[in-house]
């Protein structure tokens, strides 16, 4: 692309950007700049603007019942400390945070999350071997196949144990990195690599407690664990906590 | 510019009479920067089935599409602070938010299958495709709007492409095999009807 106008490049982007078109590994950069870079935040509020009312070409759908519910109970357990008034934030603030940032796509691949539940409560109503009463679990399924291949379950919400429901062929130097991410964190974080058919314990001592929807999954790594701190390998299994 | 218009006088005395007049998305995330969870609960009632359409319509998964608008809610209840009316309308801000994790969520779902490495630049001249067939409009696309003229303008193929990348949230590659049309074909076309489509709106 060189010789290209810088100036239209960046009208360019913002519009690939917000039709949609770019990869994950381009969209990555472009959420970034869009953090800091006002031309490039108004050049795709511009689109955004220019676009949306061709979304009314995709037909309403109304939500299921228990949507409203879960956000609900979701929006309880927000920190509160991003409704500091109103004066101080949207007025005063210098420069505007995240245009249009979002949360890590890691979590949209969670459509599993009810599936989850129901597997749960298969499991839970049979010979189930949970000792004590664990306050969350997770059923972490097979994205392709919506195959349970492990359980987490907490005894308490500092300490959780993953236990593989089978086995799984992990490919020659490769490993399964455990991640988990709540609803308000930034990104996943790793909880160690994992043998397959070994259960493992868990201390989530420096991670906040467990809470209601967070997310777990175990992704295929190179076999020291991802270099980049985050998941950068395929999804293999992934799954919700729900609270019982 | 300031947020003239949207008081909160009208928005915080909701009552029956008050619902004909047109929902005001600005004062409602206003109302969910102060930690109102009863305005979010009012943005979902106006707006929950119509981001659930948008949202299934690019991630082709209803129950992925209900966590991705329950994440969207949440998202836009975090940031409803950093919304400055100043720089877009509040109804765009609010959509922006869920679109774009509905197109993380398929690019991430999708990540390991769409390699491509072919330079859009290669295709800029191949235009014989478009006259190989006829092609028909792919969707019923005119909303009145000032945009409407500019699409209008763009061959309909082309016009297809950026219909099918911004409603369905098909990746390049996706867009050509859907439409037939090779996919550095397809990169070129919509790189060039954005830089027209950006001039016509100019």
């Amino acid at each position: 692309m060189s010789g290209v106008d810088k100036h239209e490049d960046v009208h360019t982007l913002a519009g690939e950007y917000v039709l949609g078109t770019l990869s994950l590994s381009e969209r990555q950069p472009v959420e970034e700049r869009l953090t800091h870079d006002e031309a490039l935040q108004q050049a795709v509020m511009a689109w955004e603007e220019r676009f949306l009312p061709y979304s009314a070409l995709a037909e309403p759908m109304p939500p299921s019942d228990y949507l409203w519910p879960r956000i609900k109970r979701s929006l309880k357990t927000q920190a509160p400390v991003h409704h500091t008034p109103v004066a101080q934030t949207a007025k005063n603030r210098p420069a505007r945070p995240r245009l249009l940032n979002s949360l890590p796509a890691w979590r949209g691949a969670a459509g599993l999350g009810l599936a989850a539940a129901l597997v749960m409560g298969i499991l839970l109503a049979k010979d189930s071997p949970v000792p004590a009463t664990p306050e969350y679990m997770v059923v972490l399924l097979a994205p392709q196949t919506q195959s349970a291949g492990w359980v987490v379950q907490a005894s308490t919400r500092q300490r959780i144990q993953l236990i593989p429901l089978g086995t799984f062929e992990v490919p020659e130097g490769k490993a399964l990195e455990f991640w988990t991410k709540a609803d308000d964190w930034q990104a996943p974080v790793s909880l160690g690599l994992v043998e397959p058919g070994r259960p493992i314990h868990v201390n989530l001592d420096e991670l906040p407690p467990l809470q209601d929807n967070q997310l777990f999954e175990l992704t295929l790594e190179e076999e020291t664990g991802s270099a980049t701190g985050l998941p950068t390998g395929p999804i293999e299994f992934i799954g919700r906590a729900v609270e019982i | 510019m300031t947020n003239e218009g949207v008081t909160n006088e009208g928005v915080k005395n909701v009552d029956v009479t008050d619902v004909a007049n047109e929902f005001d998305h600005a004062a409602v995330l206003e109302r969910c920067a102060r930690g109102d969870h009863d305005a979010l609960h009012q943005l979902y009632l106006q707006e929950g089935s119509v981001l659930l359409g948008v949202v299934i319509r690019i991630v082709k998964d209803r129950g992925m599409a209900e966590d991705i608008v329950h994440d969207a809610c949440l998202n836009i209840w975090q940031r409803a602070a950093s919304f400055d009316p100043s720089k877009g309308s509040a109804r765009t801000w609010i959509f922006s938010v869920a679109r774009h994790l509905a197109l993380n969520a398929i690019r991430y779902r999708d990540r390991e299958i769409n390699i491509d490495h072919s330079d859009p630049a290669e295709f800029e001249h191949d235009e014989t495709f478009q006259h190989a067939l006829r092609v028909d409009e792919a969707f019923d696309w005119q909303t009145g709007q000032r945009m409407d003229t500019c699409l209008q303008e763009l061959e309909t193929e082309r016009r297809n492409c950026v219909l099918h990348a911004y409603v369905d949230g098909l990746s390049h590659a996706e867009i050509a095999a859907h439409t037939g049309a090779p996919l550095g074909t397809v990169k070129a076309w919509i790189k060039r009807s954005l830089l027209r489509l950006r001039e016509c709106m100019a």
